[in-house]
């Protein structure tokens, strides 16, 4: 016992002395509403940056692309083939969605470790990822299962649901609590993987801020463009999985 | 991150702190006082809360005589505090706060989406297809051109076989106009000749024949000269 409160206080100095503000929130109020103020703050300026400069590569298309068309056009098949691997021959509708989320997670992420927020002072709560936040994982979660649920019904009608009895009536729970462990496992695998990454750097830069912390960086960013591209194959594959005909 | 300039006085007091909750749980089990109330707790407060009431506490006189008497006076209650406490800390960083955020984030993705659909995937996916259509007609548009290349290829060889023929026969032709021509020549040249030494032949037999003649008279007279000589006698 003596040694488990030891141990919780020694968490409780590290927590203190990494100076991470995890869980602190610059709260707005709504009508009535608390909202996240710092998450849309960092989610306005990823969405800025990711209009602006797809307007300014894409305005007036050349033949033979120039630099900044030809990265867009190669995203864009990027995307097309990863939704086309997932999904089949009718990825053509769904490629805006998977292409939005890809591109506003890996935006996200690569803003929580290369955009300098923490310059900008807040009140309280610091700027950081949007996906560092529960909320927006959930939110990008939620929408995926909607859309799953929505390429099978418009692509099946109601005979969808006959896939929640499909290899045998035994597996009905089991197909059911799928439904619910999606969205949990895509949002808490983000959210996880983004806060963890920060808190990292943050603990070891504040244990040896110089050169220790750079190659923990550069991890933090590999990993945040894996999981950007995982929860958008995840998403596709499940559209995929809701479509397809099952025999 | 406002704590991360005063890093260095952290990690001089870490120890300190360590021990000053040790400190506390020996002053708790004396006085019988709750360790939450000994934290001040309102509600909107951030973390770092805790960390400056520990470092107010009294420091310990020596290091040995704490690890000892925390040792001995280990009762299970009293230790159990510390952990609510924690856990009220845990709980106001909110990690799992949901809010209105979540619906504003997913209005936003939505938006976000239509957004880039208008201005980015189908535009510029319109745009790829467009000019991949272009370069495979293209590209088919140039394989029918190497056929025509060969029919008239094919057409010139005809072209050039049948100027060819045309020269030899209008060659040959020629060939045989010449020979003849030549021919003609040749033969009337031989008449010519032949007709030539005919004739010379002629003239030939015929001073021979006039030389036989003026021989002959001579032989006469000769011969009677050649006998008056030879007989004269007479």
């Amino acid at each position: 016992m003596n040694v488990l409160s030891y141990s919780t206080n020694t968490l409780k100095g590290l927590y203190d002395i990494s100076g991470v503000e995890v869980g602190q929130h610059f709260y707005w109020q709504i009508g009535g509403f608390q909202v996240h103020g710092q998450v849309l703050i960092t989610s306005w300026v990823v969405i800025a940056i990711l209009l602006g400069s797809a307007s300014i590569a894409v305005r007036n298309p050349q033949t033979i692309p120039n630099d900044g068309q030809n990265f867009f056009e190669y995203v864009l098949e990027f995307i097309r083939d990863v939704s086309k691997t997932q999904i089949g021959e009718e990825y053509g509708p769904w490629v805006p969605f998977i292409g939005t989320m890809f591109l506003f997670i890996f935006v996200s992420n690569w803003s929580g470790a290369l955009l300098p927020w923490k310059i900008i002072q807040l009140p309280h709560g610091e700027l950081a990822a949007p996906t560092n936040d529960i909320n927006t994982t959930v939110a990008l979660a939620l929408l995926t299962s909607v859309a799953y649920f929505y390429a099978g019904l418009s692509k099946k009608g109601l005979s969808y649901f006959s896939k929640y009895i499909q290899p045998t009536p035994i597996l009905l729970p089991i197909n059911i609590l799928e439904d619910f462990t999606k969205p949990l496992s895509l949002s808490f695998r983000l959210f996880g993987n983004i806060l963890a990454d920060e808190l990292v750097v943050v603990v070891l830069v504040s244990l040896v801020p110089l050169v220790v912390p750079i190659p923990v960086m550069f991890l933090g960013l590999f990993t945040s463009g894996i999981q950007a591209l995982i929860f958008a194959t995840l998403a596709a594959a499940y559209i995929g999985e809701s479509m397809e005909g099952h025999h | 991150m406002k704590n991360l300039y005063s890093l260095e006085s952290d990690m001089d007091s870490w120890d300190p702190i360590t021990m000053a909750m040790a400190n506390m749980i020996m002053a708790s089990s004396k006085t019988q006082i709750p360790i939450s109330s000994s934290l001040p707790t309102p509600k909107p407060k951030p973390l770092p809360v805790l960390h400056f009431s520990l470092s107010k506490l009294p420091k310990p006189q020596s290091l040995p005589t704490l690890k000892s008497i925390s040792l001995v006076g280990a009762a299970a209650p009293l230790l159990l505090t510390p952990l609510p406490a924690l856990a009220v800390e845990i709980e106001k960083a909110a990690l799992f706060d949901f809010n209105l955020t979540l619906p504003i984030i997913m209005g936003e993705f939505l938006l976000l989406m239509f957004a880039l659909d208008k201005l980015y995937f189908t535009p510029l996916g319109k745009f790829m297809d467009e000019r991949d259509a272009d370069i495979k007609e293209k590209l088919s548009s140039v394989k029918d051109t190497s056929e025509e290349v060969k029919q008239l290829e094919e057409q010139a060889g005809a072209i050039m076989k049948a100027a060819r023929a045309e020269i030899s026969a209008a060659l040959n032709k020629m060939k045989k106009e010449t020979q003849e021509e030549v021919e003609e020549k040749l033969r009337e040249g031989r008449k010519k000749v032949e007709a030539e030494l005919q004739e010379a032949l002629a003239s030939l037999e015929r001073q021979k024949e006039e030389t036989v003649k003026a021989l002959d008279s001579q032989i006469a007279a000769l011969s009677q000269e050649i006998v008056k000589k030879v007989l004269p006698i007479q």
